[in-house]
């Protein structure tokens, strides 16, 4: 049973009062306040102001008329596909449907052999993706942590190149610059056997961090994003504010500042590149103001999630936001109620693309092998609540009742061994349901201990070459490749 | 004297309209204003950023004792000598060349300021030989670099590097901070100390300059 697409749109925080008051409190803040900037961005400034914007050159103010944003946003088109490298793999965005995945960019990486955190490498992305690609509830492969030992320069390349090597799942990532962003097209188009076939269906996307909150665009991150939407690529307009730090407070203020600074993402797309496929890429998340540092697993990070869900679905667009995230060292018990209740959550509100999903720990900062095993469990599980409860003549079994009749037991009918596999939720194997004998007999191990054993499984297969020898070479000819 | 807790609260809880009527009505008592200070509004302080290091009070609220203390302190200011809000020690605080960030800086200087150091502050992107003639200058005990790249983390090294080179070393203690400095890298460094946080950077400053 197919995990990823199903239909969310059963948990709606917001009325619809109170989205139409949030959007309505987004296209004032754009009009009033506006966005700000810092030097590179002429291009732009021009485009904007030519468009109906006004622009105050001496402020560095950039206020946004209501008619202009709602007339852009307009263009954004309501569907995207985000295309796998395989038929099973390609994920339709649109609508409540929900997918969920990796994510983040982390730096350090709970090793399996003694359980301390160290530096994360170009070989665990890579053997990252080749997990992923081997857990059936993980419906896409964002790249989850950094490559620390290799130069910043030779980041991008070797990012897409780990992820393509090890997965035919949807890859995302951003990149430092325009140039690298021209050097993974490349070689994406050398994977799909030319540039028109990967425009025609691009097996990956960006991530442009284009608006660092309060308000403001990103110069750099503004720049790619822009060139990504004049060829094609589709792009996740990722903005992160902190609630307490980088937003207010409040919930609903925290989302009114998202939905103006996606508004005004999604309208310099749509004026640079009328119909480019764009991510509402709001992720409602909160500072820890003990530490200024960021919050990921309060229950209030799952409940604005689906919130922003319901923001972007009012104006038509696919999104992209988190859930999954722990403020957990290690994948113990906090890790498993804070994943489970976001998850839940962030499906259940309908949430397109729901990234940081498997593998996250320590508010971002750090990943595990084993937590992506136990998070496709989590994902699992919470796509199985989307199915909700089928009823028909055939699992009413009124006749099943009447032949067993009463005293009798269902467990040898035929409509007991027709369901048994497709009733219930069947997962990788890491949820223990042994007796405690036996569990006993197995090491008495829990949830974090199988779940290694299943990573040393999983990773200990063959590897799946899906990128060929002659197309290595060729690759490698072309880029300097570190793995 | 009871109203040392009272006045330790105000401050504690960020209250500024409160702490200061209290400042107020002390002073008018006849209390001095260096007890005040000495006795109720740095001791109180110390609670705060030992709070503050065990993170168990919100920044915020660390931002509003701060701030009710530096009101307190201009009520008392006419009235201490000069060197008593220097008594702790001198400091030159910056964020080093090519780092454009300063709220962890700024939070480091304000609670070395509520513990009795004086601080002056040279702001983001300072060079190595400001770092210099700052610490030359001002007399100071002190110097605190700030970094929050990975990128600016050698200039570090230089500005430690600088202040050998100019024989103010020997005179001076370093001290690091920021999100990717560590312990170790501030003894590769040959800096004297680190701290994580504003809290604790106050109260190892303390000890240093002890």
């Amino acid at each position: 049973m197919k995990s990823k697409g199903r239909r969310g749109g059963i948990y709606r925080p917001l009325t619809q009062d109170q989205v139409e008051t949030i959007h309505d409190a987004a296209l004032t803040i754009l009009e009033r306040v506006g966005f700000t900037y810092e030097s590179g961005l002429d291009d732009l400034l021009e485009m904007l102001e030519g468009s109906g914007a006004r622009v105050d050159r001496e402020k560095a103010r950039i206020a946004f008329p209501r008619s202009l944003v709602e007339a852009q946003t307009a263009k954004a088109p309501n569907r995207v596909i985000l295309y796998g490298r395989s038929e099973d793999s390609h994920l339709d965005l649109q609508d409540d449907l929900v997918h969920l995945g990796t994510g983040g960019a982390a730096i350090k990486i709970v090793d399996p052999e003694n359980g301390t955190a160290r530096p994360s490498t170009l070989k665990d992305v890579y053997d990252l993706a080749r997990l992923v690609d081997k857990l059936d509830n993980i419906h896409f492969y964002l790249r989850p942590c950094i490559p620390t030992d290799i130069p910043e320069a030779a980041y991008d390349v070797n990012v897409f190149y780990a992820c393509f090597k090890g997965t035919r799942k949807h890859v995302m990532a951003g990149v430092n610059n325009e140039k690298s962003f021209h050097d993974v097209l490349e070689l994406a188009a050398l994977l799909a056997d030319g540039m028109d076939a990967l425009k025609a269906r691009p097996f990956f996307s960006i991530i442009t961090s284009f608006a660092i909150s309060p308000l403001k665009f990103c110069t750099q991150s503004t720049r790619i994003m822009r060139e990504a939407n004049r060829h094609g690529i589709p792009v996740a307009l990722s903005c992160a504010p902190m609630a307490g730090s980088t937003s207010p407070i409040t919930m609903a203020g925290t989302l009114a500042q998202i939905h103006a600074e996606q508004l005004a993402g999604i309208t310099v797309c749509q004026l640079t590149q009328p119909g480019a496929p764009v991510l509402y890429g709001g992720i409602p998340g909160m500072a820890n103001l003990k530490t200024m540092g960021y919050l990921g697993g309060a229950v209030e990070c799952g409940m604005m999630n689906a919130a922003i869900h319901q923001m972007a679905a009012h104006v038509g667009v696919p999104n992209y936001n988190s859930a999954g995230l722990s403020d957990a060292k290690i994948p113990d018990a906090q890790a498993g109620w804070e994943k489970a209740l976001t998850i839940v959550l962030a499906a259940m509100g309908g949430s397109n693309y729901v990234h940081h999903a498997a593998g996250m720990l320590e508010s971002m900062l750090a990943v595990a092998y084993e937590q992506f095993v136990i998070d496709d469990e989590i994902i699992g599980m919470s796509c199985k609540v989307l199915e909700g409860i089928p009823v028909d003549a055939d699992r009413l079994a009124l006749e099943v009742i009447e032949s067993v009749g009463p005293g009798g037991n269902f467990m040898t009918s035929p409509h007991t061994m027709a369901h048994l596999h497709d009733e219930y939720f069947e997962g990788n194997g890491i949820t223990d349901r042994k007796s405690r004998p036996k569990w006993e007999k197995d090491g008495a191990a829990d949830a974090w201990a199988r779940a290694r054993r299943l990573v040393e499984r999983l990773l200990s297969g063959e590897e799946t070459p899906y990128i060929s020898e002659s197309l290595d070479r060729q690759i490698r000819e072309r880029f300097e490749i570190l793995l | 004297m009871s109203d040392w807790a009272q006045l330790k609260q105000a401050l504690i809880s960020g209250d500024g309209e409160e702490l200061c009527r209290r400042v107020r009505q002390t002073l008018d008592q006849g209390v001095s204003a260096k007890d005040i200070l000495n006795q109720a509004l740095i001791p109180a302080m110390d609670v705060v950023g030992e709070r503050m290091e065990n993170e168990d009070m919100f920044i915020p609220e660390v931002l509003m004792a701060a701030k009710a203390m530096s009101a307190a302190v201009e009520i008392l200011k006419p009235l201490l000598a000069a060197d008593d809000l220097s008594a702790a020690g001198k400091v030159v605080i910056g964020t080093v060349k090519g780092d454009l960030h300063d709220i962890g800086k700024n939070l480091v200087a304000m609670m070395m300021e509520s513990a009795g150091f004086e601080v002056k502050d040279l702001g983001v992107d300072v060079a190595p030989e400001t770092f210099v003639a700052a610490a030359r200058d001002n007399g100071a005990q002190l110097v605190c670099l700030s970094a929050l790249l990975t990128t600016t983390m050698p200039m570090m090294k230089e500005t430690v590097a600088a202040l050998e080179s100019s024989g103010l070393r020997d005179k001076v203690k370093v001290m690091v901070g920021g999100a990717p400095v560590t312990r170790a890298f501030a003894a590769s460094i040959n800096a004297d100390g680190y701290a994580p946080d504003a809290g604790s950077a106050a109260k190892l400053a303390k000890s240093l300059v002890q």
